[in-house]
Order: C-alpha cells, then structure tokens, then sequence
C-alpha cells in the first residue's frame, strides 16, 4: 500500500520535476551569464501560467500553442527588462541587481493583480489519462513533462552546437576572453537574459498542467525560492546541471511528502513546503558549489 | 598603423592614464615597458575597447578608432593576447582555438589559421581534444597566442606573454613574436616585464610610469643610458 502510493507519487514528483528543471535552466542561464540573481524569477512563472489560462480560456487555444507564445512573451520581457533595467546593473554591487530584479518581481505580480485580480484560478486540459497499477497519470501531465524534456534538448543543442550558443559558454567561462575573441559581450549578455526569461515564462505554461486551480498572481515566490534550491543542487551556472537537479527535486518533494504522511500528528504538505529550505541549509553546509557542481 | 594620442581612461573615478602616447609602425615590433601599476594593461584594453577611453584619440590604419566597440576591431585586425591567459579552460584546446575565428571574416580562414597555428606551436595540436585546462602553464600561453592568430589579426597585442614561464619557455615565447613580425609581417605591440628580452627584440621602445609615457626611443639608445635603466627599468 505504503509503496503503491509511494511509487505514485514519485512518478508524479518525477514528471513535476522536468519542468522544476526548465524553470531553473532559466535562472542558471542568467546566473551564469551575467552573474545576477533573479529575485525575481517566480513572477516570470506566473506570467507564463496566466499565459496560458487566457489563451486557453478566452480564445480557446491548447497549452501546446501557449508555450511558443510564452517564449516570445518572455523573450520580450527579457530585452525590455534588460535594456531598462539590468544592463547598468552588470557592474554595479549585487545589492542593486538584487533589488531591482525584486522590484520587477512585485511590478509583475501587481500588474497581474491589476488585470485579473488576486482570485485562485485554473482550467482544465482534457486530453485524457494513463491509468498505471499504482496511479493514474493525466496525459497533460505526460505532455508537460515530454515539453520540459524538449526544451531541455533545445537548449542544449543550442548550447554545444550554435555560434551563438558557443559564444554564450565562453562568456560563462571567461567574459574577458569572450571579448579578445570578437564576440559582442553586450549583445550576449541581453541575448542570454531574454533566453532565460522566456524558458522561465515557458515553464509556468508547463506548470499549469500540475496546479489545477493554482494560478494567481503571488504563486511565484514559492517557485523563486525552489528554484534557487535547484539551482545550487545543480551546481549554479550550469543549465544542464539544472534540468537533473530539477528531477531529483521534484522526485524528493513528492517522495519526502508520502513519508512525511506516515508521521502521526504531522502536517506533511507544510512540512513538504519547509523541505526546501533545509535541502539549501545541508547543500551549502557540505558542498557549497551544487552537488553536481564542479571543483 | 596604430596612433594613441592623450588617451586618458581608470576604473571608475580612479584616473589611470593620464594622456600618454605612442605609435606603432606597420610591420614592426613596438616595447612597451614600465613598473607595475604604471598602466600597461589599462592601455591595451583601452585601445582594444573594453575599458572605454575617457578622452584622446586613437587611430588605427588612418581611421578613428577611438569609441569603436571591442567586437568591431577584432574585426580590423586588432588583436590582444591578455594578461592572464582568459583561457576558455573547461573548452577543448580546438575550441579555444575556433572561439578565435568567431567573426565571420576569421571564420571564412578558419582551415588555413588552424593549419597556422598548429605548425607554429605543433604541441596544440597533439592536444587538441584536450580541455585547455589541463594544459600546462607554457602550453596554455601558447593556447592563448594561437587563439589571438586564430582572429586573423595585422596587429597583435601581447600583455606579458612570458609572465610566470620557465627560462626556456620564456626564449620561445620571444622566438614566436619575432617570428610572427618576421615572417608573417604582423605588427606587434608588446608589453613585458622582461625588459633585456623585449629591448632585444623591439624596434622601437617606450616607457609608461604612473599613466605617462617617460621615455621614448630606440632600443640601443635606451640600453645605452644608464640614467633611463635605473630610474624606471631597474636594471
């Protein structure tokens, strides 16, 4: 009994933890580009998964329509915000990126509220379930997860075989190097961070298939903070590092959860929510540079 | 075929040049020697671009160059092998050297500027799929050299190429530079705290101490004034 549920939950923390993973390619991307923290980073979520709710609802489209207008939404969002915002930032303290990447944060999820008001919402992707001996998977669920796989390969294809990809790891490793070599340090440093917004808006289109009435203007801080969890498992400025990391989490989430049910007298979905933060606390302790990290 | 005029650049509020400078002839090999901290490297960056010049003016090949972004002179042919190294050490050696031909005019010559620089430094190539990395210290100079060659470059920058090297890797490194002029017809400028070897190899020499240039002149002449050695080379 315990294992069935056991086993469920697992492959439901597993398909949840593809689009963990693409959420946080997203803030490893920007991290390691232009080595700034996007406080910020869960209200890009949420503007993918309102995204999604209104092309779904008021023009009837399917999610799989949302996720390429989510990417040009948050690639938009990306170059608006960094030649607004971030591009002075570079060089400035970590205070003032940190802030203002905050401060975008609130604007997007106030703006939010503005338009839709601060109600729960959701909707509901029928397109069927498989039903396992141990669970019952919806196929929306399926369908995020093989999504989050293939952004996961695109991103990684661009990565290792693109002129444009190659430019960006090299501006990872050495930015100075980058620019003795020609490439337009500038120009990669917005070019990344639109990227990495518009996978983080096209992972709150994927998300929504796992939250059915979750979505709200203040859902991001939540994935913010998981997302840096994730982020430090998988090593920081490691977009690949980031997808697995995303995995393993969501597969501890949902795993931790079925046992924390097991304990008399415990709340195990805050106890689930808390997991997080002690998963940080122990990572940094033994091995800061991510589990997956190098040196 | 490279003109400084009263450049004047730092980092931040902090003025580091304070209006030197210098030329460079086609075809030669310019010195350019100096304690530590007189700003050497701020000058390399600032005529390559990536510290913006605060005044002056800098002309390369009859055009004003001054405020043109680092990407744009790459593609005039300006090249800089930097302080440091600024290896891409998680890359293999055959993709630091293609990171080299990034611009696409580099790009088109990227066979004929691998065949280059693997027979200038034929240890690069029996490394090739090795990440720069592990690299040893003399092997990754000559990395960070090739990849300079690799932007095709008229005119190469080089910022204490022998800083850190063994004797006999030191004597390379010059060899290499005097070859790229000689028989490549690059135009170099060097900048080393070598000074014996760089006023042996140069044609022309000048002096930066505290953002100024001190002394300019031939490399006898400078060798031959005992008042000059001792006030800024200490030798």
């Amino acid at each position: 009994m315990i294992f069935e549920l056991l086993a469920g939950n697992l492959t439901h923390g597993l398909l949840l933890g593809g689009v963990y993973g693409v959420a946080t390619m997203g803030l490893s991307l920007i991290f390691g580009v232009i080595n700034v923290v996007n406080v910020g980073h869960g209200q890009f979520i949420m503007v993918g998964a309102f995204v999604t709710l209104i092309l779904f609802t008021a023009l009837g489209l399917s999610p799989v329509i949302a996720i390429p207008v989510a990417l040009i939404i948050g690639m938009a969002l990306g170059f608006l915000f960094f030649y607004t915002v971030m591009r002075k930032l570079i060089k400035a303290p970590e205070l003032a990126s940190l802030l203002a990447t905050f401060a975008v944060g609130i604007l997007l999820e106030e703006l939010a509220k503005l338009i839709f008001g601060a109600d729960f919402r959701g909707y509901y992707w029928d397109v069927g379930k498989i039903i396992l001996p141990f669970t019952t998977i919806p196929m929306s669920k399926l369908y995020a997860f093989i999504g989050s796989i293939a952004i996961a390969l695109f991103l990684y294809f661009w990565f290792s075989k693109t002129r444009s990809g190659t430019a960006v790891r090299s501006v990872i490793e050495d930015s100075e190097g980058a620019r003795v070599c020609g490439v337009n340090v500038d120009w990669i440093y917005a070019l990344s961070f639109a990227i990495g917004i518009g996978i983080t808006v096209m992972s709150g289109v994927l998300l929504t298939m796992f939250i059915p009435v979750g979505i709200n203007p203040y859902m991001g801080g939540a994935y913010t903070l998981k997302a840096f969890v994730i982020a430090v498992l998988g090593g920081l400025t490691s977009p690949y590092g980031a997808f697995f990391a995303g995995l393993i989490f969501g597969l501890v989430e949902n795993g931790a959860y079925t046992l924390f049910a097991l304990i008399p007298g415990v709340a195990p979905f805050s106890l689930t929510v808390s997991l997080a933060f002690w998963m940080l606390f122990f990572l940094l302790l033994v091995k800061p540079t991510g589990l997956l990290g190098k040196k | 075929m490279l003109k400084v005029e009263n450049i004047e650049s730092g980092y931040g509020s902090m003025q580091v040049l304070w209006g030197p400078s210098l030329e460079v002839k086609k075809g030669s090999i310019t010195s350019l020697l100096g304690p530590n901290g007189a700003g050497k490297t701020t000058l390399l960056m600032t005529i390559l671009g990536s510290i913006e010049p605060w005044g002056g003016k800098i002309t390369y090949e009859d055009r004003e160059v001054t405020h043109l972004p680092t990407h744009k002179k790459v593609d005039l042919g300006i090249s800089l092998v930097p302080e440091g190294k600024h290896l891409f050490v998680d890359m293999s050696v055959h993709e630091n050297l293609v990171m080299g031909a990034y611009r696409k005019e580099a790009l088109k010559n990227i066979d004929d500027s691998l065949e280059l620089v693997y027979s200038l430094f034929p240890v690069l190539k029996e490394r090739d799929r090795q990440k720069a990395g592990t690299l040893s210290g003399g092997e990754q100079q000559m990395l960070t050299i090739a990849r300079a060659i690799m932007t095709k470059p008229k005119m190469i920058m080089l910022d204490e190429p022998s800083q850190g090297l063994a004797p006999k890797l030191v004597a390379e490194v010059f060899e290499t530079i005097q070859k790229l002029e000689a028989e490549f017809g690059l135009t170099i400028l060097l900048v080393e705290q070598n000074v014996v070897a760089s006023l042996n190899a140069a044609s022309y020499v000048y002096i930066l101490h505290e953002g100024r240039i001190k002394v300019e002149g031939n490399p006898e002449d400078i060798r031959g004034s005992a008042d000059i050695r001792e006030a800024y080379l200490g030798i």
